[in-house]
């Protein structure tokens, strides 16, 4: 019986073919519809099974494998491909290709259940390109606009170039190793781990291979402009770009968790690259005009950050993260429609939940105040939470996770205060409310969330990684150089919007008009790419 | 040498290049069928004497097979561009060990006989198999964007289509080397590079206003439907092939 979850990744191809011999469009979502709840329902009952019976299911020959990684990953997958095919049956009923559409969203779901499930190098190596070529029809889908299909080319462009590092990686792991199964290889990594240092450089190669293919697909840069120029496609499939397709580099990475045990540097250098990222990424994020190409870097932003995870040996909280980040990235999206539909009906702007909630019209700036309140509240959490976990002599700082964690919370702390300045006017005890319980919310789950995946994923595994992924920088100096940082950060943040800000007439400096020009034209390396690059 | 002399004559596209191309001997678009002929018989051959290929010989085939590529990217014609595309693979059909050339050499004749009959159906449609001028063909004649985005995808080494299975499985069992890598990467390239730029010009694109367009007849899609099988067909091997 629970064999039946291995026929997952074949269902959508199932589901696509029916929708093709279907004539009628109104049955055409129907059948996806139906379909899909079967195959999230089945997902669901899978990872029932392995959290029940503590067993993996494997079949086809070992090809593929419903192990903890697919228990957490399969039923999410399904779930958002559920939102997503309701969404669209009316949000694409006028336009044209609405079977075209439905048939290839379950070509892409069948690529990303394939490698999430697939226990082969091989097989893995077909899904991961079966995901391009769906992506590229995809974002392509709108055939009549011309920079629909330039920007679709470039992306293909940065796909290929990841699907070339990864069959090299996996030729190059055959020879190596002698195997292409992953629980197999996995296995032999552990061993070889246990077994001492090693000094291979070709592993090293293979390491490094992975992790460019993870970062071209994860638009991490300077690989990373295939996402934000692409959000012409529709926007459910936006949705499922920024919430599915972009993740497929974290799991990769996970699966390849065992080998990276054995290629510290590799993970050292995902960490720098995925720190460069977080940062300009989120600074482009709040410079470009554009707004969808804001939410890109915002995605992309996301994505360094869980690359920085991985290179710090958290590879669970990765899974986490890109998780969290697709429900909320996906939601965005979707709410989109209904927002713009709002605003045409009313002059103002459009009042959601949240801002019949915190809204609320005040003659007088008091910015001050509330801006201690929220430093004040912000750090104390992170001081309470540190010295909690101090104080129950847990392995915090002897890892970098203790990084991590604090990064999170400065980035998100950042990130929640502008987004709250431009409700500042509401200058209320619920917006401060709001504001200190997502914030600590977001940091304890970030923490108790993650331990729990991590003992379910890697089991006593789970520490080998951090230790692995060290940077040599005691907990203690990391701790002190990031509260820094973020104290600096805020105090920017502060004095840019709350001190001297002239009511008339203000003209910046030239230097930092330069800089803000420089990161308005998002460091002018689209410009790079369309003068130098003149493929399509 | 010998072998590798006359191997290289036939795939690297040395008739066409010395006689064809400049000499009116017969018209272009007869030329893929007596390629994909040529081809054939060099994988005959090969099979008949299977040998080492000396290095050299895959280095000459590799300069042609970038001359290739430039034609490619020149034309705008399906005809010529079938024939073209098959010459630029000529380095893999001499450097693949036999059994992986014949695989990767049937895959790429079938979906290029696709395109070659495509781009019949553009010269009886539209007057001459130029794809340049007729855009948008997925959303005015469903059946021959669909028929089309299936060839060049094949062609562009994607799966599940058998070129990228069988390509994958011949550079496997073949011998790493720096040429190895130069051909691998190249190739690799060149075909999605040449695949999408078509693609670009004849499945996407705004339909043009002044031409009359036609989709394929049911004759055509019966056609189209089994070389599409045998494609599939092949790709089973293939996937057979590369997990063996």
């Amino acid at each position: 019986m629970e064999k039946l979850v291995l026929l997952i990744p074949f269902l959508p191809i199932v589901i696509a073919t029916m929708i093709g011999f279907l004539n009628k469009k109104e049955h055409m979502p129907k059948v996806a519809i139906f379909f899909s709840s079967m195959v999230a329902l089945l997902a669901l009952y899978g990872t029932y099974y392995v959290m029940s019976t503590d067993q993996d299911i494997d079949g086809f020959g070992g090809y593929l494998i419903y192990n903890e990684l697919s228990a957490i990953l399969v039923p999410y997958v399904a779930i958002l491909g559920l939102v997503i095919r309701k969404y669209s049956t009316k949000y694409m009923w006028d336009e044209p290709g609405y079977k075209r559409f439905f048939v290839l969203l379950n070509f892409i779901f069948s690529a990303i259940y394939l490698l999430v499930m697939s226990n082969n190098l091989i097989i893995l190596t077909i899904a991961w390109q079966l995901m391009s070529i769906s992506l590229y029809l995809l974002i392509s889908f709108n055939v009549e606009s011309k920079s629909a299909i330039k920007n679709g080319g470039w992306t293909m462009l940065v796909h290929k170039l990841a699907d070339l590092f990864f069959i090299i990686a996996v030729i190059l792991t055959y020879k190596t190793f002698g195997s292409f199964e992953l629980s197999e290889l996995s296995q032999k990594w552990l061993t070889l781990f246990q077994s001492g240092p090693v000094d291979d450089a070709m592993i090293y190669l293979i390491g490094f291979l992975f992790l460019f293919a993870a970062m071209m697909k994860s638009a991490i840069m300077p690989f990373h402009l295939w996402l934000p120029y692409t959000s012409e496609a529709p926007t459910p499939v936006s949705a499922l770009m920024h919430a599915g397709v972009v993740n497929v580099g974290g799991i990769l990475l996970n699966k390849m968790a065992f080998l990276l045990l054995l290629t510290p540097a590799v993970l050292n250098v995902a960490f720098v690259m995925g720190l460069i990222t977080a940062v300009f990424a989120s600074i482009l994020m709040l410079a470009v005009s554009d707004i969808k190409r804001s939410l890109g870097y915002s995605t992309v932003g996301q994505m360094g950050y869980m690359i920085m995870e991985v290179g710090l040996g958290a590879f669970s909280l990765a899974i986490y993260h890109l998780m969290v980040h697709g429900i909320f990235k996906a939601s965005l999206f979707l709410e989109s429609g209904s927002l713009i539909n709002q605003a045409r009906k009313e002059p103002n702007v459009p009042r959601r939940l949240s801002h019949e909630i915190f809204w609320e019209e005040k003659p007088q700036y008091n910015s001050i105040n509330m801006f201690r309140m929220i430093a004040f509240f912000a750090v104390f959490p992170v001081i309470v939470f540190t010295g909690v976990k101090f104080l129950l002599g847990e392995d915090l700082f002897h890892f970098n996770a203790a990084t991590l964690i604090i990064a999170f919370a400065w980035l998100t702390g950042t990130q929640l205060f502008l987004s709250f300045f431009e409700v500042s006017k509401a200058n209320s005890p619920k917006v401060i409310l709001a504001l200190i319980s997502s914030f600590i919310l977001v940091l304890f789950t970030y923490e108790f969330v993650g331990l729990a995946l991590e003992h379910f994923l890697y089991g006593e595994n789970g520490a080998l990684f951090y230790e692995v992924a060290t940077l040599h920088v005691s907990g203690t100096m990391t701790i002190l150089m990031l509260i820094a940082i973020m104290l600096v950060g805020w105090y920017f943040t502060y004095r840019q919007h709350f001190v001297g800000v002239p009511l008339g007439e203000h003209k910046p400096n030239k230097s930092k008009w330069r800089i803000y020009k420089m990161l308005a034209k998002e460091g002018y390396i689209s410009d790079w790419y369309v003068k130098y690059f003149k493929i399509f | 040498m010998l072998i590798d002399f006359i191997l290289l004559f036939l795939f690297a596209g040395v008739p066409y290049y010395l006689v064809f191309e400049n000499i009116p001997v017969m018209r272009k678009d007869k030329i893929f069928p007596l390629a994909a002929l040529l081809v054939i018989a060099g994988m005959f051959i090969s099979y008949q004497f299977p040998q080492e290929t000396s290095m050299p010989f895959v280095m000459v085939a590799f300069f042609a097979s970038l001359f290739s590529l430039h034609k490619a990217n020149q034309t705008n014609n399906l005809c010529k561009l079938t024939y073209y595309i098959l010459f630029f693979n000529a380095p893999l059909l001499i450097m693949f060990k036999t059994k992986e050339s014949i695989l990767y050499g049937v895959s790429l004749i079938v979906a290029l006989m696709g395109v070659y009959l495509m781009g019949k159906y553009y010269a009886r449609s539209y007057g001459s198999p130029n794809y340049q001028s007729v855009s948008g063909i997925t959303l005015v004649t469903p059946y021959a964007g669909l028929i089309l985005t299936v060839y060049f995808t094949a062609l562009a080494l994607y799966p599940p289509f058998p070129n990228a299975l069988l390509f994958l499985n011949g550079i496997l069992k073949s011998e790493i080397s720096i040429l190895w890598y130069l051909i691998v990467i190249v190739i690799f390239f060149g075909n999605f590079l040449i695949a999408v730029r078509v693609m670009a010009k004849t499945v996407f694109g705004k339909p043009n206003d002044n031409v009359h367009y036609i989709d394929i007849s049911p004759t055509e899609r019966v056609v189209h439907l089994l070389i599409i099988a045998v494609l599939l067909l092949l790709s089973v091997i293939g996937l057979q092939e590369v997990l063996s």
